[in-house]
This record gives structure tokens, C-alpha cells and sequence, in this order.
């Protein structure tokens, strides 16, 4: 008969949670899906839970049973990378392991066929419970028969309980408390009015009965605990790039001869993610190095080393490492082969490697491709934005992700807090509003020139650039931007200053450092 | 030489922009040296009251004006192109106008001017949603006359081409070119702009920066102010909040440096002040004129119903002294021209008469012999040697104050009665702001600031409501008080404290003018459909001396008007106020026992610990009693030297024979506001308009120390006529607790007698009395759960909440006792059994009748439901759950509800299985289209029966209280186990007995009068237990004692006559499960 476990590691974003604010432990404490009082309550930790305060719940009507609650938010990606670092620690144990899609920190594990591995199901459990101590982590772990049935028991245990037989499992499942279960609320608490406390007596209901007071959700559980409809179980299953590995004879140093081994495969890979209906989302070349040949300089490809001084530890370990990676991202999942092969050859030629590579990885991740995008294999380019898009893919892969910029207004009070630099993904029509006011072109520096303290009593005047310049002939001001309190308090009084050349500068004297800055020239 | 006159100045009242109070404003103008300042708030005049009293003590020329939001409708206005609307035509009534950046500031040259203000921001807000206000600039120029207008501000609109032709056409020389400057680089292009306009008109320049502070130091607080109102964070507000600090007032000489280019623009604010010459001392007001018979004075007509009145009173016969105190009266309401005010009432009172509304008036107004003749107030103050002096004097020369009870479930009314018969522009609302306290400041500070709003809402559930925010708070919180966001969250809800948040209706002050309202302050919308509200506040109001009438809601007069009607339906007998027969003992009896749960005044705590020490035996002990229990005699020391003389333990002797007159009736101890005023007339030869203003001061003695020029009069001239300095200056001391803490006695007596009657049928129709209580809720002291544990210790049956029997409202059902009067006769006859020959005799017991709970109490279900459980039900009783949910098609929640609340006991048992099949009845079922036919048969279900604990609970969740069980009944076996005793065997119990107690705690008081200790009010199934915290031992189980719901006590009895203590020396939680079975109790109001 086929071996089922479960990991259940309760609460566990809010022992995210708790791990990032350690003052709170000891405190009744909970995790929110939104900083506001009506935010719903989504997990507890055991003094909330002892003060009545559940899942489910608004936070006000948390703190209306505790005073003195804690809530916070815990970011899904948090909780997906922890996640993620679990399912990997638990496919040391088993090969197939079932990620819950509902519950975070629930996994079913297969414990078939474990046999020569581990002396004994208990011996296999008590190492998982060991692994995710040794990862700071509380779990149970329950072995067992149904997946239902383990997911139940671990819910209401702590530790590690092998079920030796479907009887033994059938008991431990009535025995659970309603309470340790994620139901919903409201049929939590009717359940509870009803004076039904544990599953047994939940089963003690009529399946139909059950549907027709409670819906689908209630029932489906009902039938789960009954064992009249199982889930399956669906080990999770490792992304899957189209990948191959091309072994090379001789090490290739050749940024050109790379790149035609490079086309040779990409064509297959590309296929094979169209046959998935998928295009390129990434490639990833990951590049084995062989040191055993002349040395390059870092940067320049065949250059000869020159540099006298004996490379550190770390730059051995690093080169030793054998290993680089490129990372190429098209501004599009695209199959379009040319444009790829553009951007690895830009990468290539704006980063050569540092010794000829003896072994190359290629993998093409996919993601799903519409109609339009698998059509890019019949290749009819045409003149359009999208020719832009690539212009630009070109200059990140060349230059990189920061390379291309555009400028966003903003709403603030301070100059540089007017405007931000954001990458540009896509390119769009531009359409100018007519502006009835006169545009000032004004000349911001990216960080303010010192002017220092005392630059308008030198016997020449006020000298602010230099001497070709000229003194300062007229000036107009102040404007006075002054704020951030809360923050940093900033206080600026603005002046325009014309030389006797006739630039027009544009300086502050700054309160709280008190000194004067250029900020900028109108031009 | 006038420096210059801030001309734009918005103080705090521009809601949730101005960082300042009008008063803070003046003061700063007179420290900065300006002899004169304008007020200019947002489409108001809110503060201007204030302004102008703080202006005029210090000696500042205030000018009244506002900023007037001025907008355009779609088509771009109505200036441009189109003709002008002839005068007299209706106004727009499009509320779609788009507000433009264009500032137009306006102040009052004249009355005229002010006038004009004030219908203009009428106009704007009234069509405008609250809080808001729009004008259009054909309005504006209507309303031009006697109004300076300066027109700037920042502004890109395209202007319409004639605007400026129009507005110099209209406002003449009175329109400045308005130059605000705030060292904004972008101002200087719109100024230039600004300055070409003025050219191009020929308009003058006038030098106004916007002022919303007094000095930078409020600028944070100006940005949260502008965040809040924006609902936005200091992070993400951008230029919403104002670039620099450059908004407060400046001194002459930092205003001339910020416009040395523009010296003729200062010297113009001084002109324009200059020109202001309007003070809100010009406001004249007369009160609405009543229709009159042909050829009778409004004087005539009130000597004529008085009168009449009179004869009504007194069976025929006019006393002499009364006649005379009438003349007197008369005479002097005439000469001060109150006459239409006292109509006016009459008119009020007697509508509420004609429909039924029970009324009756308070306070000073009791005072009044005239008042009692019309019929106002119910207290004889002739007879009850009152002093008129109280209500009306002639020195103090303000409108007199009638306050008007009406039972609060009719109150809408009456209401809306007094606006059908003046009308809207005649009669508004007064206002009443919203201010911050403590929970909203740290709330909406804290929202501004960027931190979490769950933190936030944690804090604020721990502050108190009013008083500090303190980092005790913020640790008790779970937040570091250290940290500077926190920093900044403490010092600016500190600062935000009583500032204006919004505006809000005074309970029930009216404003009514002969002239319409809004020539004397602009009227605006509320919230509440149907009401409109004036700018100003009740201190407003009697600042500038205008006439209020207020309306207040009692729910104590719907009690006794319910109760009367019970009377009548079940046993025939026609009540009144003034058909209860007076001074019985029984109910004198019961009062001085403190068993007076439920009535009105005599309820609280602390009146039932003084009700068995007083031992009220006639109605004058209950005005003593009522007036007794305030802070005024509580801090002057009064309370024990009367009880003393009361019980015979001390001499009742008088400082002086000539003083013998004024306290005799309360043996020498000064406890009514009458009685300082009268000493103040005896002893030191006030006048008795001297005298009413002695009060005044007294009232006022925290804020302004006026009551210290009184002193050196009153105990010199009292020492002068013989009497110890030692008691002159003792009643001194005694007179200065008193003020707005003490009662008049024309309003205790006014409130003794709504206690006697609520206290006399409470005495002898119990059930009446509960019955009529509970459907009058909310009101009183307690809630419905002590009222009703209460009826039952009195031998009232209370009977659950039945599907089957309920109605609504709670009911009277007979009882048992109906059914064996006819064998054994009566064993209690009623108090009014065969009071009336040969008229209709209560010949039912006292128990004749139970309470049947109504389907009101049961939460979730709303009267239409009600309707059509009473709809089925009228056609044919129902026979089963399905047949209920059949035929009302109730929906599930409402369904499961009354099974819970055991209102379905009668059709099915157990609850749980009521329950079960409410969730399972077809209509209820989820989702319909899955439903099983109601025929399939379903396996047979099981459920347990409730314990009395889980009975209790499920009483309690669905109705806040249990008919069948007191939740201590429930577990008193588990209390009896740890050797816990009931109240009444606390009762019994000898002074200096340790012991241990457990009870609900209903009730948790720490009154600013007795010194930090606190009072908490324990309750079980058999009565009350007092209990007494020292402060230390408070601050030790200060948590628990604030929050736990069930308590346990370890002290010592204090036993002094009919009252008994338990002085706490530890309190604890007892480990007795009761979840939500209490109800809750009432905490430090």
C-alpha cells in the first residue's frame, strides 16, 4: 500500500513575520492581507489565537478582543521564496513532493519506495522534522494513508507520528479538532453552535445535509474526510528549460566562432519552446572556462596578462570557478532566432571572456507565446515600434538593464524631486500638449556643486564659477523651498545669478548645512 | 504710521487647511504691533466670533471677510457672452460648477457688505455638497455691494473676456489687484501676469500673502492639516502641501522687505482697512414677530395667555403673590422685548400638546412664573420660592435661555415643525463643531505621517478621549516612543487638539430671526437630510447675544409617555404627568433604598449611594437629592455638613439671622445656584442682576479668574454686616465649586419631578415600567440586560423572545395571576384602585402582567422582517420551522438568528436543532438550485441540548441579554465550589468582613471629584456589590480592571447604614468561562 506524509509547518508567514520583527514574539500578533483595520486576519500566532482571535477575522475586531495586537503584512513573494527553499530541502528526502497551492508550509511528500534509503518511515519522518529544525523551523510530520487524512492529523499535532495502519489513521482523523483545520469562519463557528467539535462529529452529519446548509466547499470537505473523493496528488514539477550542452574539443576562445556554435543550437531549443507554444523569455549561456591556456586580460579577450601582481585568492577562486553566465533577455518572449543572435553577439562583444571556454550550457526559458509571437518564425520584419524596442534591447544588452532610462514628472517641491529616471520598457507615439506658458530650458547638475560658506565677500565680487565667468552682476531671489521635516529637514533659498559674461546660474544657499550650492544653468 | 494689515488670514475654521486659532491669530497680530487684521476662512465666517472677542479685549481692528470659492458651470460661465439675469430671477441650481484657482478674497466695509457676505457663501454652500461651497461670478457680483473685493491668486484659467469689466462695474473702486507673494519662484510669472491685468483695468495692487499660520512653528502641523484633508501621506502628498514656510504672519518689517518693490501695495492694506469700518457689535437682531390676532401687541396677546394660563394653574383663583410675580415678570419682558420668544414657545409647546408629544421645559426657564402659566415649564416657582432673577435679568440684558424637553422618539417633529413655520431662511440649526480629540488626532496624524494604520488604530483604542497621548501610551501600544515618526506623532496630536475637523448640528439649537437668517451668518447643508445649519456654535450664539430655542430629545419623557400608554391599554388607567398622585411614601420608600434601577437622575452610581443616607421622604429631598450629586456641592464640601444637619448630628444655624430666609430649606448650607446668588443680594447688597453675574463669573473662574474681583466685595460687605470672616470666606470657597457644576434648583426641581413620576411607576407597575424601559432604550444608565435582571429580582416575569408571541416593541402578556382573580380575589390592589368614584379603578394586581421581549432585541433583524413575520402569523399561527420559513421568506442569517435566540423554541427543541433546520429550510437553503426537495427524507440528526451556560451565551450574542438566566445563575455552582458569595449575602454580611467576590461589572467610574479612586459597580443574580479602588491599588490591576468583563474582589466590607463597600485590596480574574455572556457595562462617562 502506497506511503503518503505530510509536512505541515503551522503558521508559517507568521513566523515570517516574526523572524523580521523578533520584538514582537511573546506578543499576541497576526498577519494581514492590508494595513487597515477592516484588513482580514490571516494568520495568528498561538497568544492571539489563545486571546480568540482567528483567521478570518477583521484586525479591528482582533484588537477588539486584544488591545494590544500586532498586524502586519507579509509579501507573497516572502512567502514564495521560503517556500521555495523548503520544496528544495524536501526533495532530499523524497522525489516527488506536493507543494499546497491553499496553505503555505503544507507539503505532501511520497514515502513509497524509501525503504533502502531510511530503516524505518519513523527514521525517514524524524530526519525531515531534523531538517526543518536544523532550518529554524517547527513542523509536524504525519506518515500515513490518505492525503486527506495526513494533512488532518498534521494539523492537529506537533512532532512526528507514523500511522501504522488505515484503522489507526481513520482514528486520528475523528479525533481532530474542527479548530486546527483552515475552515472558513462562519461554518467554523455554526459547526461550533451546532456543539460539533472534531471531525468524528462532523462526519456524523449527512453528506447531503451538509451541501445543502453549508455549499460545495463544505461538503467537498466533508467528502475528503469521509473518504468518498480524494485530491491527487501532484508533485510539484521543476520548471523545464529547452537546454542542451555542447562539449568542445578544443577551448574556444573565439567570440565568433562562439557565436555560430551558439545559432547551431538555438534553432532546436526555439523549436522545442514553440512546440510548447512558447517563446523565449531568457537565455541563459553559461560558459565552462579552461585556464590551462594562455591567460587573457580581464576585459580584452586575447590580450595577454600584463598585470605584474599576482592575482588574489579571490580572483583565483573566481576564475577557477570556471564558470560565467550570460543572461540574455529579449524585450519580448520572442522565437525571432536573428534578434537573439544580436543580442548574444553584443553581450559577447561588450563582455568577452576572460579565457577560452572548454564546455557551454545554452538553456532557453519559455514563457506562453500568443499567436503573434509563434508567428515571429515566419519572419516578415517590418517598420514599427517594435523595431525601436529592439534598438533598445540592444543598447541593455550592450550597456545594461540601467542603459536606457526615461525621465517620469513627479510631484514635489524640490527640484529633484520633480522628475525620476525610470527604465524604458517600450517605446510609444509621443503626443506633445501645446503648453501656453514659456518653457524655461534650464540645465540641472546630477548632484549640486559646493559653492562654499563664504563666496560673496572676495575683493572681485562673487566669483561663483570661475574667471572667465565674472562676477555676479544681478541676482533675483530668494525662493525659498523648505520641507521634509519628517524626514531630513531641507531648507533652500533659490537664487538666479547673472555674471558679468552673461550666464545666468542658478544657486541655493542651504539653511541647515549653510552653505551655497550651484544647482543648475540657464541656457 | 499703520505698518500694513494682513488683508488674507485663514484661520483654523478653514477647515483643515489654517494651522491656527483665530485667537492665536489676533494675539500674534497685537505682538507683531498691527493694529488691525482681517479674517478671511473658506466660504465661511466661522471664526469671526471669536476673532471679534479676543480683538476686542486686545484692542485689534478686526476686519470680517472670507475667501470665497468662486467656479464656472460647463458652458464657461455665465459672464462671458451671456446677458445678465434680471434681479429677483431664481438662482442657478446647478451644483456641477467647477471651482477655479482664482482667489477672490471679500471683506465687509459695512453691515450691508456683511449682509451681502453672508447670502453669497449661503448660496454657494447650499448647493453644494457639505463642507463645500461654490459661487459663480454673476453672484458675486450681485452681492457686491458694501464688499471690498481682492481678486488674485494663482490662477492659469483663460479670463473671460468682460470678467474684469464686470467686477470693476460692479465692485467699482472697491476691487484690488490681489499680490500674494511666498518666496515661490513660480509666483513671479503670475504675478507679472497679475500686475499687466491691474494696468490693464486700472485696478489698485494690494500686498496679501495667504496667512494660515500665526508663526512657522505650525507649518508640520499646516502640511498633516493639508494631508489629511487630501487623504494623502507627507510622502506621497507632493505639491499638495505648501513649499515653504511662508505663511505666517510677518512683522512690519520682514512684510515691507518681502514687497520693498511694492511699497504702494502696503500702504494700500492699511487703506483697505481703513475702509473696513464694519464690527460685529452692528449686528442688530430681532426676534421673529408671531402672528397675532388683529390689534392685539405681542405683548397684549402674551399678558392675555398668561394669564389665562394662570387661572388654568390655580383652579380659577390667582394668588395674589402669583398675580404679582406675573405683573413683575410681564413688565420686564415687555420692557427688554422678549414677548415673541416667550410666543414662540408657548406655539411649540402647544403643537407638542396638540400631537401628543410629551414636553416639558428645564433648566432657568423653571424660574419663570410666566413660563409655568404657559403651560413651559411644570414647576410652580411661586410656590417653590424661586428666584425669576435666575432666568431674566435686566443688567445682564441677554436673551433668556428656554430649554425644551421633548421625548427624543418625537423629536424630528418638532423639528421639522419649527422649520415648516419660519422657514428656512428664518430658522437654521446652530452648529456644533467637531473637534479633535485624542483617538482622531492620532487616527488622522498618524495617517498623514506614513504609519501603519494598524498600529495607529492600536494606539487610539488605548488613548484616552480626552487628555494626553503620552509614550506610556505608545508602549502600551507595542511602539517605540523614541523613534522620530512616533516623536513627531505625539508632539503634533499635542498641537492638532481641539482643532476643527468638521461641522456638525447642535442637538437641538435652533436660530430664528426676524429678519432672515442668513443676513447674520451664512446657512449651509448638513449631512442630515432635511437640516440646515448656521456657521456659528451655541458659545457663538451667546456671545452676540441671540436668540436660541432649544430643542433636546429626553429619553426619559419617551419612557413615561410609553409607560402611560401601557397603563391605559392594559388596565384602563389614564396616567399623566400630573395626575400622579404625589408624595406617596411607598415610592419614597423604595426610593431611599436606592432601588432605582431605571430612574431617570436617580439611577447612577453615585446617586444610589447617597439615596439611603439622604432617605428623600417628600419631592423637595428629591431636588435636594438630584442637585446634591454634582461637582459643584461635591468640591465646595457641602454634601456631609447637609447630611450631618439632615440626621440631627449637627446644629442647623445660620452666619447671620438675615441669611435665615435664604438657607433655611436646605438647613443652612448653600446647594442651589438660586441660594448663591440670594446671599450674594442679603449679604453683600447685590443687585440681583449683580448677582446672576457673580454666577456668570463663577461659571468662568478656571478660564479667566474673574471671580477673584467679587471676592474682596462679597466678604467685606458680608463681614460687614455682622457675619464670621471665617464663613464668609468659607461660603466663598463653597460658591466657587459651583458655577456651570452646580444645579439651579428651578432645574432640579424641573428633573425631580420626571424622577418622581418614573420613580412611582417603578414603585407600582413594575412591569409597566420595565416593559416601557426597554422600548424606549437606548437611554439611562444601564442596559437592557441590568434592566431586566432587575425587573425579575422585583418579581417581574420576563419572558423570552417567542416567533410566535412577540411583537416588535416588548409587550404585556397577562399573567397567572389574571387567571385566579376571579376565585380569590385581589392580594395587591393598585394604588389608584377606587381613587376615582365611580371612574375607572385599577382592579388588577401588581403582577398582572409579564414582559414579553420583542423581536427589537434580537440583533440582525429589521422591522421588515418583523412585518412579515407578523403578516404570516396574522393569517395562521405556525406549525413548524418549515412553515415559518415557508411563509415569511426570512433569509438564512435572520432565520438562524431567531433560532439561536430561542425564538423558535415553541415550533421545535433543541435550539440546535432549530438551527439546523432553519440552515437546511428550502428558502434558506445555499445554492437554491442543489436544493434536495423538502420531501427527501435526510437522515436524523442528533444534537445536544444547551447547557445553562451555553443558553445564557446564545441569549446573550443574539440579544445582549437573557430572560431566562442570569450568567452568573449559570456557573454559580463553579463560584459556590471556590467559596464565592452572591450580593445579597454580601448585604448581609457585618462591616470589617474580608471576603472574596465575583461579579459582572456593569459599571466603572473615576469621577475628577473624589480624588483618583474608583468606583466600580458589580453585579450577579441577586443585586449589586460597590466596590472602592484606592489609586494604588487601581494603577496595580489597572488592566484588569478596565477590561475584564467578570471580576473577582478580595477586600473588606465597609458597612455604614444601608450602604455597603467592599474597599478592594485585590482584584483578579476568575476562572469561570463566560465568553460573551455580559452585557456591557458603562465606563467612566
Amino acid at each position: 500500500m502506497d506511503r503518503l506524509a505530510c509536512v505541515d509547518l503551522p503558521d508559517l508567514p507568521m513566523e515570517l513575520l516574526l523572524a523580521r520583527v523578533p520584538s514582537w514574539a511573546g506578543h499576541p500578533a497576526v498577519v494581514i492581507d492590508r494595513d487597515k483595520p477592516q484588513g482580514e486576519i490571516l494568520w495568528v500566532n498561538k497568544e492571539a489565537r489563545r486571546a480568540g482571535v482567528l483567521p478570518g477575522m477583521r484586525y479591528a475586531q482582533g484588537l477588539s478582543l486584544v488591545a494590544g495586537l500586532r498586524a502586519s503584512e507579509v509579501p507573497p513573494s516572502e512567502i514564495a521564496g521560503e517556500v521555495s527553499g523548503l520544496l528544495e530541502l524536501l526533495h532530499g528526502f523524497s522525489p516527488y513532493v506536493e507543494v499546497s497551492s491553499e496553505e503555505p508550509g503544507v507539503f505532501w511528500l511520497d514515502a513509497s519506495g524509501l525503504s533502502r534509503l531510511f530503516p524505518s518511515l519513523w527514521d525517514w519522518a524524524k530526519a525531515i522534522h531534523g531538517a526543518m529544525a536544523a532550518r529554524g523551523r517547527r513542523a509536524a510530520v504525519v506518515v500515513g494513508f490518505r492525503r486527506f487524512a495526513v494533512y488532518a492529523v498534521a494539523k492537529a499535532l506537533d512532532g512526528v507520528h507514523v500511522l501504522a495502519t488505515p484503522e489507526e489513521e481513520e482514528a486520528a482523523l475523528h479525533r481532530v479538532e474542527l479548530a486546527c483545520l483552515r475552515l472558513d469562519p462562519l461554518l467554523y463557528e455554526t459547526l461550533a453552535r451546532l456543539g460539533l467539535r472534531t471531525l468524528g462529529d462532523f462526519l456524523r452529519l449527512p453528506a447531503q445535509g451538509v451541501r445543502r446548509r453549508f455549499g460545495e466547499a463544505a461538503h467537498r470537505l466533508h467528502a475528503l474526510a469521509a473518504g468518498t473523493t480524494h485530491d491527487p496528488f501532484v508533485p510539484a514539477r521543476p520548471e523545464e528549460p529547452a537546454a542542451c550542452l555542447i562539449q568542445l574539443e578544443e577551448p574556444e576562445g573565439d567570440s565568433v566562432r562562439l557565436l555560430f556554435l551558439v545559432r547551431r543550437h538555438l534553432h532546436r531549443l526555439l523549436w522545442q519552446l514553440a512546440k510548447r507554444e512558447e517563446a523565449m523569455r531568457e537565455l541563459e549561456i553559461r560558459f565552462h572556462m579552461d585556464f590551462q591556456g594562455p591567460l587573457v586580460e580581464s576585459g580584452r579577450l586575447g590580450a595577454p596578462e600584463t598585470d605584474p601582481v599576482p592575482p588574489s585568492w579571490g580572483d583565483l577562486s573566481r576564475r577557477r570557478g570556471i564558470c560565467r553566465t550570460d543572461r540574455i533577455r529579449p524585450a519580448d518572449p520572442t522565437l525571432d532566432e536573428r534578434l537573439i543572435m544580436d543580442l548574444v553577439r553584443l553581450r559577447l562583444e561588450a563582455v568577452p571572456l576572460p579565457a577560452p571556454a572548454s564546455e557551454m550550457g545554452i538553456s532557453a526559458f519559455g514563457a506562453p507565446a500568443g499567436k503573434r509571437q509563434l508567428q515571429i518564425f515566419l519572419e516578415r520584419p517590418r517598420r514599427d515600434l517594435s523595431a525601436a524596442d529592439r534598438a533598445l534591447a540592444r543598447l541593455r544588452a550592450e550597456l545594461g538593464d540601467e542603459a536606457v532610462v526615461r525621465a517620469r514628472l513627479k510631484e514635489g517641491h524640490l527640484p529633484e524631486a520633480r522628475f525620476a529616471w525610470e527604465p524604458l520598457g517600450h517605446l510609444r507615439c509621443p503626443s506633445p500638449r501645446p503648453s501656453a506658458r514659456p518653457v524655461l530650458v534650464r540645465r540641472l547638475y546630477a548632484r549640486a556643486i559646493s559653492l562654499g560658506t563664504r563666496p560673496r565677500h572676495e575683493p572681485d565680487g562673487w566669483i561663483v564659477r570661475d574667471l572667465r565667468c565674472g562676477p555676479v552682476v544681478r541676482m533675483w531671489g530668494p525662493y525659498v523651498v523648505s520641507g521634509g521635516w519628517w524626514r531630513t529637514e531641507v531648507h533652500r533659498a533659490y537664487y538666479f545669478l547673472e555674471t558679468l559674461r552673461g550666464d545666468i546660474l542658478w544657486v541655493y544657499y542651504d539653511g541647515p548645512r549653510r552653505r551655497w550650492f550651484l544647482h543648475g544653468q540657464v541656457e | 504710521m499703520e505698518p500694513y494689515v494682513p488683508l488674507w488670514v485663514k484661520s483654523h475654521y478653514s477647515f483643515l487647511e489654517g494651522a491656527s486659532s483665530p485667537e492665536e491669530l489676533v494675539e500674534e497680530a497685537r505682538r507683531l504691533g498691527l493694529s488691525s487684521l482681517a479674517l478671511t476662512d473658506r466660504d465661511g465666517v466661522y471664526g469671526v466670533v471669536r476673532a471679534h472677542v479676543k480683538a476686542r479685549e486686545l484692542g485689534v481692528h478686526l476686519v470680517v471677510g472670507a475667501q470665497v470659492t468662486v467656479g464656472v458651470r460647463p458652458d464657461g460661465g455665465g459672464i462671458s457672452g451671456s446677458p445678465r439675469r434680471p434681479k429677483g430671477e431664481g438662482r442657478p441650481t446647478d451644483s456641477d460648477l467647477r471651482p477655479l484657482s482664482s482667489r477672490i478674497v471679500l471683506l465687509a466695509v459695512d453691515r450691508a457688505g456683511y449682509s451681502n457676505l453672508c447670502r453669497l457663501i449661503t448660496l454657494g454652500r447650499l448647493r453644494s455638497p457639505k463642507g463645500e461651497g461654490c459661487v459663480t461670478w454673476e453672484e458675486l457680483c450681485d452681492h457686491a455691494g458694501g464688499l471690498i473685493a481682492l481678486w488674485g491668486g494663482l490662477s492659469w484659467e483663460p479670463e473671460p473676456a468682460p470678467l474684469a469689466e464686470r467686477l470693476r462695474e460692479a465692485f467699482g473702486d472697491r476691487l484690488y489687484a490681489l499680490i500674494a507673494r511666498h518666496r515661490q519662484a513660480e509666483e513671479r510669472q503670475e504675478e507679472a501676469r497679475m500686475v499687466a491685468r491691474a494696468r490693464r483695468h486700472g485696478l489698485p495692487l494690494v500686498a496679501a500673502p495667504e496667512v494660515l499660520y500665526h508663526t512657522a512653528a505650525r507649518r508640520p502641523l499646516q502640511d498633516v492639516l493639508t494631508c489629511i484633508r487630501h487623504k494623502v501621506t507627507l510622502a506621497t502628498a507632493g505639491r499638495l502641501t505648501m513649499a515653504n514656510s511662508e505663511h505666517a504672519l510677518l512683522s512690519p518689517f520682514a512684510f515691507r522687505a518681502l514687497y520693498e518693490d511694492l511699497p504702494e501695495a502696503v500702504e494700500r492694506t492699511v487703506e483697505v482697512a481703513t475702509r473696513c469700518t464694519f464690527s460685529l457689535a452692528e449686528l442688530r437682531y430681532r426676534y421673529p414677530s408671531e402672528r397675532l390676532p388683529d390689534g392685539v401687541t405681542s405683548s397684549q396677546w402674551l399678558r392675555r395667555l398668561t394669564f389665562e394660563g394662570a387661572a388654568e394653574r390655580y383652579g380659577g383663583r390667582i394668588p395674589s403673590e402669583v398675580a404679582a410675580q406675573l405683573e413683575r415678570e410681564l413688565a420686564l419682558i415687555e420692557e427688554l422685548d422678549y414677548c415673541g420668544y416667550f410666543l414662540t414657545m408657548w406655539e411649540i409647546v402647544r403643537f407638542c400638546r396638540e400631537r401628543g408629544i410629551l414636553c416639558q421645559g428645564r433648566g432657568s426657564a423653571a424660574n419663570s412664573a410666566v413660563c409655568y402659566c404657559l403651560g413651559i415649564t411644570a414647576i410652580d416657582p411661586v410656590r417653590m420660592d424661586l428666584l425669576f432673577e435666575r432666568f431674566i435679568s435686566r443688567e445682564r440684558a441677554e436673551p433668556p435661555d428656554i430649554d425644551l424637553d421633548i421625548m427624543h422618539t418625537r423629536r424630528e417633529e418638532v423639528i421639522q415643525y419649527v422649520y415648516d413655520k419660519y422657514g428656512r431662511s428664518h430658522a437654521a440649526m446652530v452648529a456644533n463643531v467637531i473637534r479633535y480629540r485624542p483617538k482622531m488626532a492620532v487616527r488622522d496624524v498618524g495617517k498623514a505621517l506614513g504609519l501603519p494604520e494598524t498600529s495607529l488604530e492600536r494606539l487610539a483604542r488605548l488613548v484616552p478621549h480626552h487628555g494626553e497621548v503620552t509614550p506610556w501610551h505608545m508602549k502600551m501600544a507595542g511602539l517605540d516612543p523614541q523613534a522620530a515618526a512616533h516623536r513627531h506623532l505625539l508632539r503634533l496630536v499635542e498641537e492638532i487638539q481641539d482643532f476643527p475637523r468638521h461641522l456638525s448640528i447642535h442637538p437641538g439649537g435652533f436660530l430664528l430671526g426676524h429678519e432672515p437668517v442668513h443676513d447674520l451668518v451664512p446657512i449651509e447643508n448638513c449631512t442630515m437630510e432635511g437640516r440646515t445649519v448656521i456657521q456659528w456654535d451655541k458659545e457663538d450664539i451667546e456671545e452676540l447675544g441671540l436668540f436660541k430655542v432649544d430643542l433636546l430629545g429626553l429619553g426619559a419623557l419617551t419612557h413615561l409617555d410609553l409607560c402611560f400608554r401601557l397603563l391605559e391599554r392594559h388596565r384602563g388607567v389614564e396616567l399623566s404627568m400630573a395626575a400622579i398622585p404625589p408624595e406617596d411614601p411607598a415610592t419614597y420608600e423604595m426610593i431611599s433604598k436606592a432601588d432605582t434601577v431605571g430612574v431617570f437622575q436617580l439611577e447612577s452610581r453615585a446617586q444610589m449611594s447617597m439615596l439611603p443616607r439622604l432617605g428623600p421622604r417628600r419631592f423637595y429631598d428629591l431636588v435636594i437629592e438630584i442637585s446634591i450629586i454634582r461637582p459643584g456641592p461635591i468640591t465646595g464640601g457641602m454634601v456631609h455638613p447637609y447630611l450631618r444637619r439632615r440626621r440631627g448630628e449637627e446644629p442647623v444655624d445660620y452666619p447671620h439671622e438675615s441669611l435665615r430666609p435664604v438657607l433655611e430649606k436646605t438647613l443652612g448650607v448653600p446647594l442651589f445656584q438660586e441660594q448663591v446668588m440670594k446671599l450674594a443680594v442679603v449679604a453683600a447688597d447685590y443687585s440681583p442682576g449683580e448677582a446672576d453675574q457673580l454666577r456668570r463669573d463663577m461659571a468662568a473662574w478656571r478660564k479667566a479668574g474673574r471671580i477673584g474681583r467679587h471676592r474682596e466685595r462679597l466678604i467685606a460687605r458680608m463681614r460687614a454686616k455682622g457675619i464670621d470672616e471665617e464663613f464668609a470666606e468659607r461660603v466663598f470657597q463653597q460658591i466657587q465649586g459651583f458655577g456651570e457644576y452646580g444645579f439651579p434648583e428651578s432645574h432640579a426641581a424641573s428633573f425631580a419631578l420626571i424622577s418622581y413620576a418614573a420613580a412611582w411607576l417603578k414603585c407600582h407597575y413594575p412591569a409597566e415600567f420595565t416593559c416601557a424601559l426597554l422600548n424606549a432604550q437606548p437611554m439611562g444608565f444601564y442596559s437592557p440586560a441590568t434592566v431586566i435582571e432587575d425587573a425579575k429580582r422585583h418579581g417581574v416575569e420576563v419572558r423570552p423572545v417567542c416567533v410566535t408571541a412577540s411583537d416588535w416593541d416588548c409587550t404585556l402578556e397577562p399573567t397567572t395571576q389574571i387567571a385566579h382573580c376571579d376565585e380569590g380575589g385581589w392580594e395587591t390592589r393598585s394604588p389608584l384602585a377606587g381613587r376615582a368614584e365611580g371612574g375607572d379603578p385599577d382592579p388588577m394586581p401588581r403582577d398582572a402582567f409579564a414582559v414579553r421581549i420583542g423581536l427589537r432585541y434580537v440583533k440582525g433583524l429589521g422591522r421588515r422582517d418583523f412585518e412579515k413575520i407578523e403578516g404570516a402569523r396574522r393569517a395562521s399561527p405556525f406549525t413548524s420551522v418549515d412553515d415559518l420559513v415557508e411563509r415569511t421568506g426570512l433569509d438564512k442569517g435572520v432565520l438562524s438568528t431567531l433560532a439561536q435566540a430561542g425564538a423558535l423554541e415553541r415550533l421545535t427543541l433543541p435550539r440546535r436543532e432549530a438551527l439546523w433546520q432553519t440552515l437546511g429550510a428550502k428558502r434558506a437553503t445555499h445554492p437554491p438550485e442543489r436544493v434536495l426537495p423538502m420531501d427527501e427524507k435526510e437522515l436524523v440528526t442528533a444534537f445536544s441540548e444547551l447547557t445553562p451556560l451555553e443558553t445564557v451565551l446564545w441569549d446573550y450574542r443574539t440579544q445582549g441579554h437573557s430572560a431566562r438566566f442570569h450568567p452568573l445563575a449559570a456557573v454559580r455552582g463553579q463560584l459556590r465550589s471556590m467559596g464565592l458569595p452572591t450580593a445579597a449575602e454580601v448585604a448581609a454580611m457585618p462591616h470589617g468582613r474580608n471576603l472574596r467576590y465575583a461579579g459582572l461589572v456593569i459599571c466603572r467610574q473615576r469621577p475628577g471629584t473624589a480624588r483618583g479612586v474608583t468606583f466600580l459597580t458589580l453585579e450577579d443574580e441577586t443585586g449589586f456589590v460597590n466596590v472602592i479602588l484606592w489609586p494604588d491599588i487601581y494603577a496595580r490591576h489597572m488592566a484588569t480592571v478596565k477590561t475584564a468583563p467578570l471580576l473577582g474582589v478580595s477586600g473588606a466590607l465597609e458597612v455604614e447604614g444601608k450602604i455597603v463597600h467592599l474597599i478592594a485590596r485585590s482584584v483578579w480574574v476568575p476562572e469561570v468561562t463566560l465568553g460573551e455572556a455580559h452585557g456591557p457595562s458603562r465606563d467612566f462617562h
